[in-house]
């Protein structure tokens, strides 16, 4: 069993804390992502799960083995580097059974399990090859046959696609995916994409500032954000949000209202709120619709028209501007003044804190 | 395994500070404690085995006896026209050597084989090429009717002679960091400018001349430094004659070092090391500031 | 026009060219041919007879084959002192590069001060003969090592810089120990870089003149270039003989020039642009 456990790690380089006391716990065989902006921590904690970083604070544990001071080599780990990171100087094969001949694996062991690793990313004829030779995709395949030889517990994965065009990129993501399936193994995987995120992991786990947000699966996170943060993070395009007052509250549903939207009722938790109350109200552009009744009006100030949808962007009257997403193609006009309406309530109230009243 | 309170671990023993050792110590023992010794045994008169403290009467002999004198002053000089002539036929040569012009490959590799070549061998030669009355070159010179001038024995023509083999030799660094510094140039510059009506003459000054800064810097510093320590070349050609014409510092360090005085001698290389700090530190910082600004 | 100017340009600069950087070398050529009295001449005349060989042969054998033993002691110095500095400043380069510590400064002090201060001769001499290395070829090569060290560590720091530090950690994580990341990583792919520094500095050890001079005095320990300051002095007369020894202690510098150009100017102009 590869479970990983982390309890109350920290980082911090002097006086900056990055990482500010993780806790986290993988089981053996899952697909953890780690997302989150640029310098949230994301690709620190991975390297410390690596050992590439030392952990300041806190316990690192991998298949029921403290690991905080167990070099790199003996953490059941193998990695993926953003960069590649290939040995240029040797072969395809010879970069796949370094790590193997550092082992001091038997010869024909060694290159059974070239062989195999090879077998699996199609790449046999590609073994004489030096990196060089490859092309992007091709190099980014023997970064994975590297870390498949070494049958390590746990792949760890830092930013894997984000040197191919988009194109290579939904394939590999999808060769992943097969892989993990074969394999079975845990694979910890971080990236800034969202959308790598949602569709590769069994869980996601999001960070920012070095601190964990939330962790769940795609689609709780996407249904559910527990906050501000995740929720504008979580989904593309972007949630809209404004600012809104709490008119009254009856039960478990609140009427809102606010510069951008008259009032409105929505199901919200409302433990500890009041009337006069503060809130913000985020809605997802995929969930507002074209209504000459609705409760939000705006000024048309860009559309792009793609023919199945149409997105367009909003002037509010607080300034603000909201992205749409309507179905089929629409002919709207620069400027021109266009009604919305919410799809079934599927808008979400947050506190001042920045917590999320989902009805529970 | 690692004990769970050291510090020692994988990614720092990676770059092991023991790898500075071998080469700390080599550096440190023949190069850091002669230099600092030499700042006490200046002070001194010293005979190997002895020293005798006598301040600083070595440095005001150098500032009063003649002859050390003119070999300070010669140094300068000599470090000045060789580093001021490697730019200025370092720049021109590169530019030549840039352009389109009949066997590139061929000027280029003869400029810069003597840079290769030994130093005492091309002081030879040239010694016996300058001979006032056989050498080459003043029979040349006699052929075309010109009285050439007694190169390295008349006394106040010995050390620019010197200098010019010096620069002979040497201007191939210059061209080939200029080329360096000129290849790394955009095309783009030298096309928007003719666009905008730049004449060829105008973009040299413009463009080349400004963008070729940086190797500028480098062919100066280098080339200056190198100046005020030079001593095979002299000794080659001169033996710092006639008289005492053209002694630089570092032949006056072996003159003293032969006739055994060697505090006095010492006190020289600590004089070349002042004369080094006082003229290139500022160079530097002066070239470099300039660069900041542009 | 243009054309006509461009040709005009190339056949003075050819013209010049020749006068100016290959005519002193027939010269050496011309006269290590001739013998004793026409040599003595110092003109540039044709040989009358040929005898190139002979020279040859004179210039070796004489004063006990004193340029025999010269070029051994040199190929040693060379050889030796350029292993040492490869070694120790790619070492040096290597953790300078990749790790930040308090010393980096200082460090980086001392290279340039090694590049600028002049050596100080006789301490040295007094330091080395207190250690047995005085006129020693031990000494010798530990001095050339000492002060040739500088350059080769910019040289090496400026390339260290271009390999990803993921390298590194890619060995790490495959298993390597810290010496596996330096010898089997980062050294392999430090051999372009390692050539140049070869080249480079075999040739300014060869050609040194001062260093031996003061620091391995005494017969028998002659290198190439003090070979022809003894000639100089004592054979004032035998003009075909001293250029019989210039021709060939130039030869090992044109060989390394005809096969190495490219990385003589690379790290010429590479270690020059850092320093």
């Amino acid at each position: 069993m590869a479970g990983l456990e982390l309890k109350a790690i920290q980082k911090s380089y002097g006086a900056v804390e990055v990482i500010k006391g993780v806790n986290l716990e993988i089981s053996h065989g899952e697909f953890v992502v780690f997302v989150g902006p640029s310098g949230c921590g994301k690709s620190t904690l991975l390297r410390m799960i690596a050992g590439l970083e030392d952990i300041s604070a806190g316990e690192l544990w991998i298949a029921g083995k403290k690991c905080n001071h167990v070099e790199p080599r003996d953490r059941g780990i193998a990695m993926v580097f953003q960069s590649y990171a290939l040995y240029p100087h040797m072969t395809v094969y010879e970069n796949f059974g370094f790590g193997l001949k550092l082992a001091k694996t038997p010869k024909d062991v060694r290159d059974r399990k070239i062989r195999d690793a090879a077998r699996i990313l199609q790449m046999e004829h590609l073994l004489d090859r030096k990196p060089s030779q490859l092309s992007g995709g091709q190099r980014q395949r023997v970064a994975i046959g590297r870390a498949i030889v070494r049958q390590p517990e746990v792949f760890l994965f830092d930013e894997p696609l984000s040197n191919l065009d988009a194109a290579l990129r939904v394939d590999m993501r999808m060769e992943l995916a097969n892989l993990h399936r074969d394999l079975g193994s845990t694979m910890i995987y971080v990236t800034h994409d969202q959308v790598e995120a949602m569709t590769l992991a069994d869980k996601i786990v999001v960070l920012n500032g070095g601190v964990v947000q939330q962790v769940g699966s795609p689609i709780e996170l996407y249904q559910r954000p527990e906050n501000l943060f995740v929720a504008g993070f979580i989904g593309s395009p972007k949630m809209n949000f404004t600012e809104v007052t709490i008119d009254s509250i009856n039960g478990g549903q609140v009427t809102v209202s606010g510069a951008d939207i008259q009032p409105t009722e929505l199901s919200a938790d409302t433990t500890g709120l009041g009337e006069g109350d503060t809130v913000t109200l985020g809605t997802r552009p995929h969930d507002l619709l074209a209504d000459a009744s609705g409760n939000i009006s705006g000024h048309v100030s860009l559309v792009e028209r793609l023919g199945n949808e149409t997105n367009v962007s909003l002037k509010l009257r607080s300034g603000a501007t909201w992205l749409v997403v309507l179905d089929g193609d629409r002919e709207l006009r620069h400027g021109q003044e266009l009604q919305l309406g919410i799809e079934d309530q599927k808008a979400m109230i947050f506190d001042a804190a920045g917590q999320a009243r989902h009805m529970a | 395994m690692a004990n769970p309170t050291s510090r020692a671990y994988a990614r720092r023993s990676t770059y092991p500070g023991w790898f500075f050792l071998p080469a700390a110590i080599i550096y440190g023992v023949l190069f850091l404690v002669p230099t600092f010794a030499s700042l006490y045994f200046s002070l001194t008169r010293w005979s190997l085995f002895s020293s005798e403290f006598i301040g600083l009467t070595n440095f005001y002999q150098f500032f009063e006896e003649p002859f050390l004198v003119q070999g300070l002053v010669n140094t300068v000089i000599f470090a000045m026209i060789t580093s001021g002539l490697k730019v200025v036929l370092g720049l021109l040569l590169a530019v030549l050597l840039t352009s389109r012009i009949a066997l590139r490959g061929y000027l280029r590799s003869v400029v810069f084989f003597p840079v290769l070549v030994s130093t005492v061998g091309v002081g030879i030669t040239f010694t016996v090429l300058m001979h006032p009355t056989q050498g080459a070159i003043n029979v040349a010179l006699e052929l075309v009717g010109i009285d050439g001038p007694h190169w390295l024995t008349n006394p106040s023509l010995a050390l620019y002679s010197v200098a010019l083999v010096d620069v002979w030799k040497g201007v191939g660094l210059a061209t080939v960091i200029y080329i360096a510094g000129l290849v790394a140039i955009p095309k783009d510059y030298y096309e928007a400018a003719r666009i905008d009506g730049s004449t060829p003459t105008q973009s040299f000054f413009y463009i080349t001349l400004p963008l070729s800064r940086p190797a500028t810097v480098t062919v100066i510093t280098l080339s200056f430094i190198g100046g005020l320590k030079t001593f095979d070349l002299i000794w080659a050609m001169t033996r710092g004659g006639p008289g005492f014409s053209s002694d630089t510092i570092a032949s006056i360090i072996y003159k003293q070092y032969q006739a055994g005085f060697y505090g006095l001698s010492t006190a020289g290389n600590v004089v070349l090391f002042v004369l080094i700090a006082l003229l290139v530190v500022p160079l530097t910082m002066y070239l470099n500031r300039r660069e900041g600004h542009e | 026009m243009s054309l006509i100017r461009r040709h005009w340009l190339s056949v003075v600069a050819i013209l010049v060219s020749f006068v100016v950087f290959v005519i002193p070398f027939i010269f050496i050529v011309l006269t290590a041919m001739k013998d004793k009295r026409q040599s003595a001449l110092l003109d540039f005349s044709w040989p009358e007879k040929f005898q190139l060989w002979e020279n040859i042969v004179d210039v070796i054998t004489t004063r006990n084959w004193q340029l025999l033993t010269a070029f051994i002691n040199s190929t040693i110095l060379t050889v030796a002192s350029v292993t040492l500095l490869v070694v120790f400043a790619a070492m040096v380069g290597f953790v300078l590069q990749r790790r930040r510590t308090r010393w980096n400064g200082l460090i980086n002090f001392l290279i340039l001060a090694g590049l600028m201060i002049p050596p100080a001769i006789v301490p040295t001499i007094w330091l080395l003969q207190a250690m047995g290395l005085f006129a020693k070829l031990h000494g010798l090569i530990l001095i050339e090592v000492a002060y040739h060290l500088p350059f080769s560590i910019l040289l090496y720091r400026a390339f260290i810089a271009t390999i990803p530090k993921d390298l590194d950690e890619a060995a790490i994580i495959d298993g390597a120990r810290p010496l596996d990341v330096f010898f089997r990583i980062i050294m392999p792919l430090l051999w372009p870089v390692t050539v140049t520094n070869i080249v480079v500095q075999s040739v300014t050890i060869f050609n040194d003149f001062t260093n031996p001079l003061y620091y391995l005095p005494g017969r028998g320990n002659e290198t190439v270039q003090l070979t022809l300051y003894n000639f100089q002095s004592q054979f004032n007369t035998s003009y075909h003989l001293l250029f019989t020894n210039i021709l060939l202690i130039t030869i090992p510098p044109l060989i390394v020039f005809l096969f190495f150009n490219r990385q003589i100017v690379a790290g010429v102009t590479a270690g020059a642009v850092k320093g």
